[in-house]
């Protein structure tokens, strides 16, 4: 079973202000795509970031006491703690909210990757669309939203890549196969930076590297997010059935403006999770994979190579070429889908080997470097110049007339795999076969029924019982179908709701 | 703008299938962007009007 989805944290300034209160221009940002008062309407039950995956609560993360300086702060701001999530559930299924100091935009959950892309860029549309309101009301282009990971001053925001995972395959297992994958994953959806930081501290400028998050890095596993960072994250909150499913939740990943590194970012990530369901994943132990993560990212000539556990050294790319032979064997003819990744991860690999240059416009690295290169000879400035970290910057401002990458693709110089009608539709409809387009589908059918909503449930108002459409195991493309069916059609979503569950007794 | 043709995901146990063409020239997919360099009127120029103090100015809180 396959579904996937991607949780992008934007970075947001004001250009017309010293200091910026990131916590009210999140909200207000958010506030901004409303055009009715907001109804509180997101259910935060399920959300848990204390269970951790290894079969134990935690009693604290590393974040709890900094989390309890703001909530103090927080306490004497005139809203609510509600008021200031903002969370929205939008037409598309997707969530849309202030992630504390950042405007976040979760897709909804998708089951193919064209679908992720359309989803991925209609949060970018989504996102600016709200920036441009709440400009108008402001009176200038003031508010610029950053599709990236650092703010160059030793602070990290999130790219979370999300699978379902069977709960069956034992997260050893999964951790095992993830590891020297993830360390690596890198060489393609790096989205390159400018300069070398750390947590918490400035930046040394004068090096390119592969990736935006290596820098922040700390630890192999851990369920953490804010400090003491993990390759694998483990945090278990399945938004699904905890007997059935986890969620592979990676907050490794960048934020990347080119499709086709996002694609197969995620692409080569299911495969490798196929992989190790079937026990085909690669043996392959790294030494010191946050080492790695770091030494991997700060070599552009793809060059260096890390220390395994059997003493032997091995580079990037041979680590994905073995991941890649593994899934080539052992996947190929799978689907349309995953044989299109496996071909392009292979091209990818060789071409990164012998012909890097190529990939401009497909891996954002390259295009970046590519980019930034290109303007040093013109401007005969060097590394250390520090307008190549504003540059760096600019290459993800989603304004299309002032970011880099977007001009980029406007001058045809960036591969789409997404027609701007699939981006239109995506900014309104979610996928048809997962329940991310069910979710969407109730908000445009009934947003006057609805008492509450999360991931994995739908709450409708009416009656004294609670009429509530569980989706923690609703994954299956054709019981999706035939569920939406009935929304679609019926005059309210408690006779939808009925039939649904007549339906399921009828089945069971 | 290039496109790249992907295929639709399949359900339930697949046939053989014949090869599609994929994003390669040789597959009739787009052609390669021309990447010889950014447009100097236009992608430089936009470059060029970004303030070299942007980004030692920006801040932001921690996130996940």
């Amino acid at each position: 079973m396959r579904l996937f989805g991607i949780e992008t944290e934007y970075g947001i300034t004001r250009d017309d202000l010293e200091e910026v209160d990131p916590v009210v221009e999140s909200m207000e940002l958010v506030r901004a795509h409303l055009t009715a008062s907001f109804e509180r309407r997101w259910d935060y039950a399920g959300e848990d970031p204390h269970e951790d995956a290894r079969g134990f609560r935690v009693s604290g993360l590393a974040q709890d006491k900094e989390e309890d300086e703001f909530a103090k702060l927080d306490a004497h701001r005139p809203f609510s703690f509600h008021e200031m999530k903002s969370d929205l559930v939008l037409p598309n299924g997707a969530r849309f909210y202030n992630d504390h100091t950042h405007p976040e935009y979760s897709t909804p959950e998708c089951r193919r990757l064209k679908d992720l892309l359309a989803q991925d860029r209609a949060g970018e549309r989504i996102v600016q669309r709200a920036a441009d309101r709440r400009n108008q009301s402001l009176g200038g282009e003031y508010v610029q939203l950053y599709k990236n990971n650092t703010d160059f001053h030793g602070h990290s925001y999130g790219c979370h890549d999300n699978y379902l995972a069977l709960r069956s395959i034992p997260f050893p297992q999964l951790t095992a196969g993830l590891l020297p994958f993830l360390v690596s994953r890198q060489v393609i959806a790096g989205a390159g930076k400018v300069g070398i930081e750390a947590q918490e501290s400035g930046v040394v400028p004068g090096q390119f590297q592969l990736s935006q998050r290596a820098d922040f890095m700390e630890t192999d596993l851990s369920v953490d997010t804010m400090h003491n960072r993990p390759i694998l994250n483990t945090r278990d909150e399945p938004h699904a059935d905890p007997k059935k499913y986890r969620r592979l939740h990676l907050i490794i990943g960048d934020a990347n403006m080119c499709e086709y590194a996002t694609a197969l970012k995620v692409g080569t990530t299911q495969l490798v999770l196929d992989l190790i369901e079937l026990g085909a994943a690669p043996s392959l132990v790294l030494e010191q994979p946050v080492t790695a993560v770091k030494q991997l990212s700060r070599d552009i000539d793809l060059k260096a190579a890390v220390r395994r556990q059997n003493g032997q050294t091995i580079t990037a790319l041979d680590i994905q070429e073995q991941y890649y032979r593994a899934a080539e064997r052992t996947l190929a003819g799978l689907d349309e889908e995953s044989d299109w990744v496996l071909n392009e991860w292979g091209e990818t690999l060789r071409l990164l080997a012998q012909d890097r240059h190529r990939l401009v416009g497909k891996l954002d690295w390259v295009t970046k470097l590519w980019l930034l290169e290109t303007f040093m000879r013109e401007e005969r400035i060097g590394w250390d110049d520090p307008w190549l970290a504003s540059l760096d910057l600019a290459y993800h401002n989603v304004h299309p007339v002032r970011g880099l990458y977007l001009g980029l693709e406007a001058e045809g110089k960036a591969w789409r795999m997404t027609t701007e009608a699939d981006v239109e539709r995506a900014l309104s409809v979610g996928p048809p076969d997962t329940r991310g387009g069910l979710r969407g589908l109730c908000i445009r059918r009934f947003p006057d029924h609805i008492r509450s909503m999360q991931w994995e449930r739908i709450q409708f108002t009416g009656g004294l019982m609670p009429r509530t459409l569980e989706m923690g195991d609703l994954f299956e493309p054709a019981e999706v179908r035939a569920c939406a069916e009935l929304f679609e059609t019926a005059d309210s979503p408690l006779d939808a709701l009925r039939a649904w569950n007549g339906r399921k007794d009828i089945g069971s | 703008m290039k496109h790249i043709a992907m295929p639709e995901r399949r359900e339930g146990p697949v046939d053989p299938m014949p090869k599609q063409p994929g994003p390669s020239e040789e597959g009739g997919g787009p052609k390669r962007p021309d990447i010889g360099s950014p447009d100097k009127d236009s992608l430089l120029k936009r470059m060029r009007k970004v303030d070299p103090k942007q980004a030692e100015r920006y801040r932001q809180r921690t996130g996940e």
